[in-house]
């Protein structure tokens, strides 16, 4: 029900775009049908109509009505799996009846209807006025005669206007629909490989809530459809007010583990507690993700704290915003909050329900240094204030050393390369800033400045005076906390953005006129893969035909993937083998410079060594130019000897302190 | 928001974000704000004469006036834009038409050119009001206005809450999909283009790439709808959406008379004397 939700608002925000594409906001409307019922499509078309009405007025609002009335049909036609002939006869019959309401409409809005055809008609009368004064040149046919029909045959039309507007739609509608109905069904092909990501359940509570001490007897996990065990077999127990940490590397069931102690079943083994769950109740469980973006749900901070609460709680937002360490925020958009204030958010939204269990599910993974150390000092101050058990699940092995105990899953049936702990690394000083070269740099930029919405009352500055030079074969890392403004620095280099003055050369030319010659491989890896298959995607994104099969598993090869690999659904991908895809298209095309914005990010010690030793062998053996874009600085001291440190959109010159924040 | 768009001489366009500042106008509850416009838009579609639209442009500038929206706001009109409106203009202009007037011994008839001038007049108009909501209302305070504004609604079996709890959502998720969007756009820009000779293959690719990206577009949606679900489900389902109450003030009852009064006496002229023919 919750992920319902959350999928039609946000199909919601797809449509206005979509339709502003190419006529295809009707394909996630017709999504929706396909997958739900018709009350997921009202919700999602009252949420769509109203944000295009906000962004573009009435036409938006009416184009969003207008995809829900078609994409609802396509839908229709396509859960009862017809055919063409289907969609032609429903696009006739829908083209009659929307032409006859827009025909309607009009009949009674006859001043509207008046003004428009007599401004209409001006225009025709005009033009043909024009016509007739031209001078009879020989060469010219006969203008008057022409300029008397083209008035005529114009007032002729309007006087039948009822049947044009409705031949009009009934043939725009059909073409629409035909076009709608096919997208979708491509569409709904690719989605049949996503896997389900969405783990929660919240069983129906009839007992009393009590979640803890919960004991866990020889619990074991497995996924259905999958051939091997998630978890186990576990045996352990939590107490009421204990502060317990469980570590262990990716794929040793750590996620799995807290399903199991927010109230999913196991496969086999015992789960044992006084009450039922609570899944987000007073006095319950309350859990914390990992994402902090998805994880806040409210447009405004003190919004988001009661967000979900049953209507008529009473919550004193300011004391629990003071305890996180946001007092002052409340009336800030969370839209500018930075990963770890977000997360500092969250766990204020889970202390409104006073849980007897809190559960933090790797949620420093995604946040800068300086919120982890936020972040942590707020969780381990938990259990001294409040009636509460904290389990904090992490694979950082220094931030378990705050609990009471910890637990660790190593030692399932993992296989061994994986089960190495990501160590957190002190930032280096800056180094190498200032050191001069005689050859040509690849890049430069020249007193760099950025503004967003220039002109504007939301003008903001993002960068300012920025300096330096690339050169060939140099590993360059560009650290600096969130908003410091090194993903807009990054979009610069590779040409994607202009900055506002200043200048960024590629070798002695504008980047922004040589876009895709430097490769940029951007923290979302799953948005830079735009092919349904590893083939097509390799290909596509590096100019060859896709049945040069030998190019594509060379490329492949190069970041060490398996040619078996290259005919493998995009979305059946791990996240470490997405991003080596993503580098596969980008380095076929031999760029001058590779950037890379938060590669490790998501990654797990493995997978993010295995990728750094990649990238330092392509720069070592292949000269190729390395800048990589951080908040971390772990593992990247081989790659990127140089550092450069951003800070508020400028570049320190001086080396900073450790950890670059203070 | 922050992930640049490309290119750009022009000036970026800012959605849904109020103009920065507390003014009158930023202070009146949403739902007013939607009641007029609601209101307006009615008016001028059954009565789009020349009073109704002088009247609620005065409407316009005297709010723009009061909430301090600077000239800034504005898109940059593109060049094509002001050519077509020149170009109705012209054309409106030499039709002639009643009423004529007398210049230097030249009999100019205005009829065409004046009903040109309405119906622009008219589209300016209505896009102002709706500009006018988004810059200066916080998207945090629609849903909430939604929901009461839909309150009466709710007698007939409607379900409002759910309506406005999914329009809450999604103008959160607005930003976070935004920025997914440009970085998929850049991505794509990125890309080495295809040369292709004939116009039916170039169709065809075409219509492949708009697969692609929509495809592209709804697995990242739907990506991030399963963790906001997973979010909800950890908070125990739907429920409050908004920490302050929210309603009319004594403000908006002012606010809502006045727009009452100019829109009345408009209509009235319009029916009675000035009534456009």
């Amino acid at each position: 029900m919750a992920a319902l939700c959350a999928a039609t608002a946000i199909i919601a925000v797809v449509v206005p775009f979509a339709a502003g594409i190419s006529l295809l906001g009707t394909v996630p409307m017709g999504l929706l049908v396909y997958r739900f019922r018709i009350r997921v499509l009202i919700a999602a078309t009252v949420a769509g109509a109203t944000i295009a009405f906000l962004i573009a007025g009435m036409g938006g609002f009416m184009t969003v009505i207008n995809c829900a009335y078609i994409g609802l049909l396509i839908g229709l036609i396509l859960r009862r799996g017809r055919g063409t002939f289907t969609v032609l006869g429903v696009g006739l019959v829908a083209g009659a009846v929307f032409g006859a309401a827009v025909v309607a409409a009009l009949a009674i809005l006859v001043r509207l209807r008046h003004l428009i055809f007599e401004s209409m008609t001006a225009n025709v009368d005009g033009i043909a006025a024009f016509m007739a004064g031209l001078p009879n040149w020989r060469w010219l046919p006969d203008m008057e005669a022409s300029a008397e029909r083209l008035r005529s045959g114009f007032a002729t039309a309007l006087n039948y206007w009822p049947y044009l507007l409705g031949g009009w739609s009934v043939i725009i509608i059909t073409v629409v629909m035909l076009m709608g109905w096919w997208a979708l069904s491509q569409v709904i092909n690719r989605l049949v490989v996503i896997p389900d990501v969405h783990k929660l359940d919240s069983a129906p509570d009839t007992a009393t809530i009590a979640p803890v001490p919960v004991r866990l007897t020889d619990v074991r996990f497995r996924y259905p459809e999958s051939d091997h065990e998630a978890l186990g077999p576990v045996t352990l127990s939590i107490e009421p007010g204990e502060h317990v940490a469980v570590t262990g590397p990716n794929g040793s069931g750590k996620t799995t583990l807290m399903l199991m102690l927010a109230g999913r079943e196991p496969s086999s083994g015992t789960v044992d507690r006084p009450g039922s769950v609570g899944l987000g109740r007073l006095g319950g469980t309350a859990v914390i993700l990992q994402h902090p973006e998805s994880q806040v749900l409210g447009t405004r901070v003190a919004d988001d704290v009661v967000w979900g609460l049953p209507p008529g709680t009473e919550t004193d937002v300011h004391r629990l915003l003071t305890e996180v360490g946001l007092d002052g925020l409340a009336e800030r958009d969370t839209g500018g909050l930075s990963g770890g204030e977000l997360q500092r958010l969250a766990v204020a939204a889970a202390l409104a329900r006073e849980p007897s269990l809190l559960i933090a599910d790797e949620v420093t993974s995604m946040v800068d240094q300086e919120g982890r150390d936020g972040l942590l000092a707020v969780l381990s101050g938990l259990t001294d204030h409040h009636q509460m058990s904290l389990v904090h699940i992490t694979h950082y092995n220094d931030e378990a050393d705050s609990a009471d105990r910890a637990i660790d899953l190593t030692g399932g049936d993992g296989d061994s390369d994986n089960t190495e702990m990501v160590e957190t690394t002190e930032a280096p000083a800056a180094k190498g800033v200032l050191k001069p070269r005689r050859e040509a740099p690849v890049l430069e930029l020249i007193d760099v400045n950025h503004e967003y919405g220039s002109g504007t009352p939301w003008a903001t500055e993002a960068l300012r005076d920025i300096n330096f030079a690339v050169h060939e074969g140099d590993g360059v890392l560009i650290h600096g906390l969130n908003g410091s403004g090194k993903s807009t620095l990054a979009w610069i280099m590779a040409g994607l953005a202009e900055p506002t003055s200043g200048s960024c050369l590629l070798d002695g030319v504008p980047a922004s006129d040589q876009v895709g010659a430097v490769a940029i491989s951007f923290q979302a890896a799953r948005l830079q893969l735009l092919r349904s298959r590893v083939d097509l995607e390799v290909a596509s994104a590096a100019g060859f035909s896709p049945r040069d099969r030998a190019r594509v598993i060379k490329a492949l090869a190069a970041v060490g993937l398996d040619a078996t690999l290259a005919d493998r659904r995009i979305d059946q991908l791990s996240g470490g083998q997405m991003r080596r895809v993503v580098l596969a298209g980008l380095l076929a095309r031999s760029p001058r410079a590779l950037i890379l914005d938060e590669p490790l990010a998501g990654l797990d010690g493995a997978s993010a060594r295995g990728l750094l030793r990649l990238l330092e062998n392509l720069r070592r053996n292949e000269g190729l130019t390395v800048i990589v874009i951080s908040h971390d600085f772990t593992g990247l001291e081989d790659l990127c000897p140089r550092i450069l440190h951003l800070q508020d959109g400028v570049l320190a010159t001086a080396p900073t302190a450790a950890g670059g924040m203070a | 928001m922050t992930a640049p768009t490309r290119k750009q001489q022009r000036r970026q366009v800012v959605l849904l974000r109020p103009v920065p500042g507390r003014t009158v106008i930023h202070d009146l509850w949403a739902g007013t704000k939607l009641i007029v416009v609601a209101a307006i838009g009615v008016l001028l579609t059954f009565y789009p004469g020349w009073v109704p639209i002088g009247a609620v442009a005065a409407l316009v500038l005297a709010t723009m006036r009061l909430a301090r929206i600077p000239r800034g706001v504005l898109p940059s009109i593109p060049r094509w834009l002001w050519f077509l409106l020149a170009l109705g203009g012209v054309t409106a202009a030499l039709s002639g038409g009643s009423p004529v007037i007398e210049l230097f011994g030249l009999d100019l008839g205005l009829g065409g050119l004046l009903k040109f001038l309405r119906i622009t007049a008219l589209s300016i108009v209505l896009l102002a009001l709706g500009g006018m909501v988004s810059w200066t209302t916080n998207v945090a305070e629609v849903a909430p206005a939604v929901a009461k504004l839909g309150r009466p609604l709710r007698r007939l079996r409607i379900p409002v809450d759910e309506w406005a709890v999914t329009l809450a959502l999604a103008l959160r998720a607005f930003p976070m999909l935004i920025d997914e969007f440009r970085t998929l756009y850049a991505a794509r820009s990125l890309r080495p283009r295809s040369v292709l000779t004939t116009r039916r293959a170039r169709r065809r690719r075409w219509a492949l790439e708009a697969v692609d990206l929509i495809a592209a577009a709804v697995i990242v949606a739907l990506r991030r709808a399963d963790e906001m679900g997973d979010a909800i489900t950890a908070r125990g389902g739907a429920g409050q959406i908004s920490a302050a109450p929210s309603g009319p003030k004594r403000l908006d009852w002012v606010a809502l008379s006045v727009v009452a009064l100019v829109c009345g006496a408009a209509l009235a002229l319009e029916l009675t004397l000035l009534g456009t023919t």
